[in-house]
């Protein structure tokens, strides 16, 4: 009996290797211990802490695709919230710090920094859904890909604007969250920021995929996506499921800008580059497939991270680019298929 | 009176398609919608169970006004809902799309007691609880959306058209399995194509013609109504 269990498990790893979702995985993780081998380990350093937190911004938009049916534009703008919100929290924080060395602050000051951020996110996301999106599926859902795909355009020139009007132009950041030596790990330097950033982004990740899996309020989520008159039928509220994918993806972006403040200082179009990055993602996973945004967030982290080391800095939205395109041509629906089936041609 | 239905109008956009439609269901009745393509059954069923907003009319389930609820608001109040097109979650479980009907309950036992009861009825999902809805065979998926439906342990149940697109045999399965349902207290509104079989079965029946309601009656008269065997036997 187990015997047999155990080979059943082998053929379908075998298969699942076999498969072009598989092979691209295996791919990029050869691939990635190969330049390793070659540039040094801070590159797998580099790859792992921008594709934990491009995941968590590309999860937030693979939801809003497949829930709420958006082509999400103004996704970045959370990720600025995040980042402008944890700056100010942090500095009085920090200040204080400075004459109280001792204070528990030094150790939780960056969460606290960080859960304030999320929730602000939160509140941000359901203020857009209530205000600005469900407006418009209560007037008419005809042309809603188009219609819906336009507001979240005009909603993130109104809160670029919004941060330059009110809060500057100016870089808000901070030179790290934790002071002191970088961790020392096989010979590679890793500062402790960026070690807790890859560590909040596995925990988030995690607790995320688990509440997505388990959870009452998780599996409505996703009966809503892969049918919305479905999930009517047995009784569940798309108000109410609405509200709360808005919630989750946008406090997903805005954690990623408050961890990551330290390398990208608050500023009104800081939210551009993850914004193209979580899309980039997300056509390369299948639209509207969480689970596959999360493999898809470390391929193009790596994509991006040999460019800057063997090709130029310049270049790093050039490659990334120019494979979604060829993707595009191959295979429109991404490499890991799409959990929710024709999100956009429903 | 379990449903009333009072002068239903209703339809999408400007486009009406129920004119003045009533009808009722007793509880424990097994009653047919039936009518030509595109006389406005599913609309029927769809202003009913809330996915249709009424433009003007009663409906009323158990006395109370429910016409212009959400449809899962509907649901709640005891209405299942088994549509043409099944809604499944196709990228869920057979297991998991059961447990999706049962939403609405909270009681864990009963979640059970309502699982077990839908295996017993259809045994054939008892094999299948692991696969995926969306690779299951058409007959398979309308068990499994009659399953679903009957989870939330309702009062009423509405069912659009189970026997479409199934072989002869799958299909005397489905009205079995409805059969067994009436006979354990359900109440059913059946719309079925199949209007020979389905007037054989049922307690009474409407008929819709153009988003009207031409006749109602006994089941058995209609069947020998001249005009029925007229527009849907062709004799
Ligand atoms: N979503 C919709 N938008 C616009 N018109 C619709 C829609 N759904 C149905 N209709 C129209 O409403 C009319 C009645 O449709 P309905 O599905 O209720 O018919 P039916 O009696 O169930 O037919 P059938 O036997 O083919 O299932 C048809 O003319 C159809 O084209
Ligand atoms: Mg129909």
């Amino acid at each position: 009996m187990v015997e047999q269990a155990e080979k059943h498990l082998w053929a379908r790893l075998l298969a699942w290797c076999r498969s072009l979702a598989g092979a691209t995985v295996i791919g990029t993780i050869v691939i990635a211990l190969i330049v390793t081998v070659d540039r040094g380990g801070y590159v797998l350093v580099n790859t792992i802490v921008t594709g934990g937190m491009t995941a968590l911004v590309a999860m937030g938009l693979a939801l809003t695709l497949g829930v709420l049916n958006i082509p999400m534009f103004a996704h970045g703008e959370y990720f600025m919230i995040g980042s402008l919100t944890a700056y100010y929290v942090f500095t009085p924080i920090k200040t204080y710090m400075e004459t109280h060395p001792e204070s528990i602050l030094a150790l939780w000051g960056p969460l606290v920094t960080i859960i304030a951020a999320m929730l602000v996110g939160a509140v941000a996301g359901v203020v857009s859904e209530v205000l600005v999106f469900r407006q418009l599926r209560q007037r008419s859902r005809e042309n809603w890909v188009m219609n819906s795909f336009l507001l979240t355009v005009g909603l993130s020139v109104l809160m670029i604007n919004a941060h330059q009007l009110f809060f500057g132009a100016d870089f808000k950041g901070i030179t790290g969250y934790f002071s002191g030596m970088p961790i020392n790990i096989m010979d590679v330097y890793i500062s402790k920021d960026r070690a807790i950033a890859f560590l909040l982004a596995a925990v988030v990740v995690t607790g995320f995929w688990l509440f997505m899996t388990y959870t009452r309020t998780g599996r409505a989520i996703r009966a809503v996506s892969q049918d919305e008159t479905g999930a009517l039928i047995v009784g569940i509220g798309l108000n109410g499921i609405m509200m709360l994918t808005m919630a989750l993806s946008c406090a997903l972006a805005a954690i990623a800008g408050a961890s990551l403040l330290f390398m990208y200082p608050a500023y009104p179009s800081v939210g551009l580059e993850p914004l193209y990055m979580a899309w980039f993602v997300v056509i390369l996973s299948g639209l509207g497939n969480v689970l596959g945004a999360v493999m898809g967030a470390f391929m193009v982290a790596l994509l991006k991270v040999m460019t800057v080391e063997y090709i130029g800095s310049g270049w790093d939205f050039v490659v990334p680019s120019a494979l979604i395109i060829v993707i595009l041509i191959f295979r429109p629906s991404g490499i890991f298929g799409s959990e929710v089936r024709g999100v956009l041609d429903k | 009176m379990l449903l009333e239905v009072k002068n239903l109008n209703a339809g999408y956009g400007f486009l009406q398609i129920l004119r003045d439609v009533s009808l009722n269901v007793d509880k424990g009745e097994y009653v047919c919608l039936v009518g030509p393509n595109g006389a406005g059954k599913s609309t029927t069923l769809k202003t009913i169970a809330g996915l249709v907003k009424p433009m003007s009319g009663d409906i009323l389930f158990k006395g109370e006004p429910i016409g212009g609820l959400p449809g899962n608001q509907v649901a709640r109040k005891g209405i299942s809902f088994v549509s043409e097109e099944m809604n499944l979650f196709v990228n869920m479980t057979v297991n998991e799309n059961l447990a999706m009907g049962a939403y609405t309950i909270k009681d864990k036992q009963q979640q059970k007691d309502r699982l077990a009861f839908v295996y017993d009825l259809f045994p054939r999902l008892v094999e299948r609880r692991n696969q995926l809805a969306g690779t299951m065979s058409g007959g398979e998926r309308k068990m499994l959306a009659i399953g679903r439906g009957l989870m939330s342990d309702p009062t009423l149940l509405l069912v659009d058209e189970p026997s479409f697109g199934l072989a002869p045999l799958l299909t005397e399965n489905v009205f079995q399995s409805l059969d067994t349902l009436v006979k354990q207290g359900m109440t059913i509104m059946l719309v079925e194509q199949n209007v020979t079989k389905t007037l054989a079965v049922t307690d009474r029946g409407y008929v819709l013609e153009n988003g009207r309601i031409e006749l109602e009656g006994r089941s058995d008269d209609l069947a020998c109504d001249a005009h029925v065997r007229k527009v849907f036997l062709g004799v």
